[in-house]
């Protein structure tokens, strides 16, 4: 089987994924206890009144008609109205999501840089002092909430020492770019500083979380057969080490990762809240205090694609490192 | 005429320090085996053969280690130049190889020492092309002839910005091109049909007789002067290994390499080999010429593994198992006697006290007082001696 | 009721390893101190002491060590004071007063509780669930699997924040579980001598919130790794020869599954139990830093309470966080401890 065929059924079963989100996501809205109309009406509206909205807003249709019709717009990716603020969700989220991006692309970034190389030493020096540390390091790591994390990076560095700021992000990439043609380079400088606090807060689960898979991968792969192959035909030790072995080990990393990319993007959402980062996370939260239904209903929906797409892209890495993977 | 010594190992001892136990998995093995001859190592799983080849080659990993013993080699050229710097490693133009320091020995592998290992499909990396993998033993020796220097670095030439370097831009790679056509080459010699469409397959799109052929390619690579073969046709179909111990036939023969091969297998011995030694326990407790050792046997132990084999040509030998098992190796449980006393039917009172090496004739030496004088039944240890 | 050769493996695993005996030091430590937490509580966790009604004012105490100069604005100016800790708040105290160290010991309850029935009603819904689809296959495997896989296609956190946002206008949204100890050192029958420092432990609240739906959503959004765990075990138990013997001999599908198929799933769903109890503990402790779960006597809360006060009293946000790494660390050792032990492909096939 060729990879084109590969990724096509990857995509044909990430639609279906998707589809029972968007289901589970209608559904959730039946559980929501008191009347949809009463979080949009001020609380003296007359029953008029509220017979009226529900038909606008189709409410008065029978569940399965409903269903249909928020299946529709959904796939023409119309998210509907906010209660709150009449604006259509779908723009509301746009402007939101290159925050999120951004926050997690760093901090996957910042993972990944620091664990490989902790991962691999801690293999090579096996029960030396650095291996020591990198163990202890990714036990903690595992072990921290990140929003507690964020806080006491805020009180302590931000707040304390006064070196980087304490949350928000006042400079976007967008500018960062304009004015780096405008020849002003100090826009580069804030736009990395607002985002060292975060993606480390964020990115400290995933860096421990690496290591310590690197670790046991590469503990692994070094016992077998193959390695001993290579170094009996004189190949340079760091040619053993990172071309055949951390590939073999990055393999089954790239696997957990994806299922792991969930807590990614769950973790996301509370360190911009500690942060007042405005992503997709401090606006679901926030619409969440504000029960504002279709605005939670969309990001949810959104977030389960980005997972549903990333998952697929992850898949399709895999499938380029293990060979036989598109084989079988 | 007497040819040269290539390799002479002597009083080797390797140990594995494991959470049960020190286990001596190589106690004192000497051999020598002679510019272009064909030596086997014959034993039982478990006797230690396997780690001899390993310790040779310097191949062995945590928690083994070679404790004690010399792997003298020779070669002029590395003689002349390790000469001055510690002239007690340099007997005339042989080197022990035990007393240089890590990256001499490693520049050694692949260009001198090659080895084929057992199991093919465990033995290349799952995720690498056959082809790409050959070729990764051709450059490092075209390398090494361009920068000999640089082999013999602490990255031998190749450090992680190399690998990095490597990763991010498409143009770069280890491999050159020479080097992929002589993997080419190379599949074609030993028999691949395809070669160069075989090449950019994986090892999982291989059948196992094909592998095994891939990595005598590999093998040959460097164009070596020793060749360790260890178990090269144990992991494969009858009808394979004989294809495939022939192409190993064909190519010694060719090439003249120095072969030390590795196997549990008497028949693979008797068609391949000039000389043998019998492993046991750790031990070489046996060796001599190939006659020396299949037709007057000293050794208990070794009349007991010929015994074993069923004759090939019908005739009226029976099939006669040895009693017993293989010791555990285990250092607490070794006592310090003739390791095969507990399950040889010729067992004596002084085969509590370890046997030297005895001499028989002249290539013909075995571990065992049966060397000096006949079996005496008046001497014989009790039976159930060793059950208490 | 633990085989032989599990109990062998579980204690070798414990000796040679130092983190182990940490692991297990941590976890039960903390689990006595939870269940008996009006015994080591040295204050009412929820006593307020900022300075009106008589009490002197003791809010935001610095920790043992960390007397420190504090400047404080009041109507006739600012003032610098030398705040000293006491050892009668040996971890200090919060904004409103109250003793951090037995708020610490109060949180650990509702963490672990919430830990131990979200992880066993996870293993409740979602091992029959899988050993179901993993022993007949087919169709009926096919239709499980794939629901359950949707639930993977939501992040834990972000589908637990959405759950927790539509159940918590419900009237279970928390309940209050009275303190058995307390009401026995409160009650007349029971004679007090039974009870060390009675006295002391009749004064510590009644009873405690405990978050229901947060227990509901964090089980809600783990089943599925039993699931898939017990779906595996299933299919490589399906075929083995002493399965199909019973099934030859005329057992019903639910006698193999409760015989066989179930015993050996216990292992790995031990291990993943493990694993997911910690995982549920952050989890709950975002919930409640998010100020989901209706109470404010967890650490999350108290991380959230003392966010507010950054520059000068660093203590109260940062203990909460130290007792849930202290926590989760010790039962990640624990779980490591568990798969090394127990762990079959480590093992090896025929044992050792």
């Amino acid at each position: 089987m060729g990879f084109g065929k590969f990724l096509a059924r990857r995509i044909l079963q990430g639609v279906f994924v998707v589809w029972g989100v968007v289901t589970v996501v209608f559904f959730l809205r039946f559980l929501t206890p008191g009347d949809p109309t009463a979080t949009l009406l001020p609380p003296d509206a007359g029953e008029a009144v509220r017979q009226r909205l529900r038909e606008q807003l189709g409410l008065d249709q029978p569940v399965h008609i409903q269903y249909i019709d928020y299946l529709t717009d959904i796939a023409m990716l119309d998210f509907g109205l906010s209660m709150r603020e009449g604006r259509p969700v779908g723009e509301l989220i746009l402007v939101r999501l290159p925050a999120t991006l951004e926050l997690a692309i760093a901090a996957t970034i910042v993972a990944v840089v620091i664990a490989i190389p902790l991962g691999v030493i801690s293999a090579r020096r096996r029960h030396e002092p650095a291996d020591h540390g990198a163990t202890l390091f990714s036990l903690v790591g595992i072990s921290t909430p990140n929003f507690w994390l964020g806080i006491v990076l805020i009180m302590f560095i931000a707040v304390r020492v006064g070196f980087l700021p304490v949350g928000g992000r006042s400079v976007n990439l967008t500018q960062v770019v304009t004015m780096l043609a405008d020849g002003q380079p100090q826009y580069l400088g804030r736009w990395l500083g607002q985002l060292i606090l975060p993606s480390i807060a964020l990115g400290t689960y995933f860096t421990a979380l690496i290591t310590r898979l690197t670790r046991s991968g590469m503990l692994e792969e070094l016992g077998k057969a193959y390695v001993k192959a290579c170094r009996a035909k004189g190949l340079p030790e760091a040619l053993v080490l990172y071309k055949h072995v951390l590939r073999n080990t990055l393999i089954p990393i790239v696997t957990v990762l994806g299922l792991q990319l969930g807590t990614l993007i769950g973790g996301a959402v509370i360190t911009e809240e500690v942060f007042a980062w405005p992503g997709l996370g401090s606006f679901l939260i926030r619409r969440i205090t504000l029960r504002d239904w279709t605005a939670i209903q969309g990001t949810i929906i959104v977030i389960g694609i980005g997972f549903v797409i990333i998952n697929i892209l992850v898949d399709s890495t895999y499938a380029y490192l293990d060979p036989r993977v598109v084989d079988e | 005429m007497a040819r040269e010594t290539k390799l002479r190992v002597e009083g080797l001892k390797t140990r594995f320090f494991t959470e049960e136990g020190q286990v001596n998995a190589v106690e004192g093995v000497s051999f020598e085996v002679a510019e272009g001859e064909v030596f086997g190592i014959v034993g039982e799983s478990g006797s230690g053969k396997s780690v001899t080849a390993l310790s040779v080659m310097d191949l062995v990993d945590a928690p083994g280690r070679v404790v004690d013993g010399e792997v003298w080699f020779r070669s002029p050229a590395l003689a002349d130049r390790v000469g001055e710097e510690i002239p007690e490693a340099v007997d005339g133009e042989l080197v022990d190889l035990r007393r240089l320091d890590a990256r001499e020995r490693r520049a050694l592998r692949g260009a001198e020492f090659s080895t084929i290992f057992q199991d093919p499909m465990s033995s290349f990396n799952p995720s690498i092309t056959v082809g790409e993998q050959i070729a990764e033993a051709v450059e490092v020796q075209r390398r090494a002839r361009a920068n000999p220097r640089s082999v013999r670095s602490r990255t031998q030439g190749y450090g992680l910005s190399s690998f990095v370097v490597d990763s991010l831009l498409p143009t770069r790679e280890y491999v050159h091109r020479p080097s992929r056509d002589r993997a080419i080459e190379l599949l074609e010699l030993v028999g691949i049909p395809d070669p160069a469409e075989r090449a950019g397959e994986y090892p999982h799109q291989f059948s196992g007789g094909m592998l095994q052929r891939a990595m005598i390619a590999q093998a040959l690579a460097g164009e070596p002067s020793v060749l360790v073969a260890d178990e090269p046709t144990t992991a494969l179909d009858v009808t394979i290994q004989a294809q495939v111990l022939d192409l190993l036939a064909e190519l010694q023969a060719e090439t003249g390499m120095t072969t030390v091969l590795i196997t549990h297998n008497l028949g693979v011995i008797a068609r391949m080999c000039d000389r043998v030694g019998v492993m046991y326990a750790g031990e070489i407790v046996e060796r001599g010429t190939l006659e020396d050792v299949f037709d007057e046997p000293v050794h208990p132990y070794t009349q007991g593994l010929i015994g074993s084999i069923p004759d090939l040509e019908g005739s009226h030998q029976r099939l006669e198992p040895i009693p017993g098992n293989v010791p555990s190796l285990l250092d607490a449980e070794m006592d310090d006697r003739c390791y095969f006393a507990d399950r040889c039917p010729k067992a004596m009172h002084e085969c509590l006290e370890k046997p030297p090496d005895f001499a028989v004739d002249d290539l013909h030496a075995a571990k065992c007082y049966l060397a000096r004088h006949d079996y005496d039944e008046a001497d014989a240890l009790p039976e159930g001696y060793f059950d208490a | 009721m633990i085989p032989d050769r599990v109990r062998a493996s579980l204690k070798r695993e414990l000796r040679t390893s130092l983190l182990a005996k940490v692991g297990i030091v941590l976890v039960v430590s903390i689990f006595v101190l939870a269940t008996f937490a009006p015994f080591f509580a040295p204050h009412d966790p929820t006593t307020q002491r900022v300075g009106v009604g008589g009490t002197e004012a003791q809010s935001n105490l610095p920790p043992l060590g960390f007397s420190q100069e504090v400047q404080r604005v009041s109507p006739q100016g600012t003032e610098t004071v030398y705040v000293n800790a006491t050892a009668e708040f040996p971890l200090g105290t919060n904004t409103q007063g109250q003793d951090i160290l037995s708020r610490l010991i109060y949180g650990a309850r509702v963490s672990l509780l919430v830990g131990l029935l979200g992880a066993g009603l996870a293993v409740i819904v979602g091992v029959p669930w899988g050993l179901v689809a993993g022993y007949f296959g087919g169709r009926l495997d096919d239709g499980l699997m794939r629901g359950a896989d949707v639930m993977l296609a939501f992040p834990s956190l972000v589908l637990a924040i959405a759950l927790v946002g539509v159940f918590r206008d419900s009237g279970f949204h928390t309940t209050r579980i009275p303190d058995p100890f307390v009401l026995a050192a409160q009650s007349e029958t029971i004679p007090n001598v039974l009870i060390p420092r009675s006295d002391h432990v009749a004064s510590m609240p009644e009873s405690f919130v405990f978050p229901v739906t947060v227990t509901l959503v964090v089980a809600l959004v783990n089943w599925v790794w039993f699931a898939r765990v017990a779906r595996g075990e299933a299919i490589s138990v399906r075929t083995e020869e002493y399965v199909k013997a019973a099934r030859s001999i005329g057992a019903s599908d639910v006698t193999i599954l409760r015989q066989h198929v179930l015993p050996n799933s216990v292992t790995p769903i031990i291990v993943l139990a493990t694993i997911q109890v910690a995982a549920i503990i952050l989890l709950e402790s975002a919930l409640s830093f998010l100020g989901f779960s209706g109470t404010d006597l967890t650490w999350g809360a108290d991380i959230a309470d003392g966010r507010g006060d950054q520059r000068s009293q660093w203590w109260i946000a940062t203990m909460p966080g130290l007792a849930i790494v202290l926590a989760v660390v010790g039962v990640n050792l624990v779980g490591d401890w568990l798969r090394d032990a127990l762990d079959p492909s480590i093992e090896g096939e025929g044992g050792v």
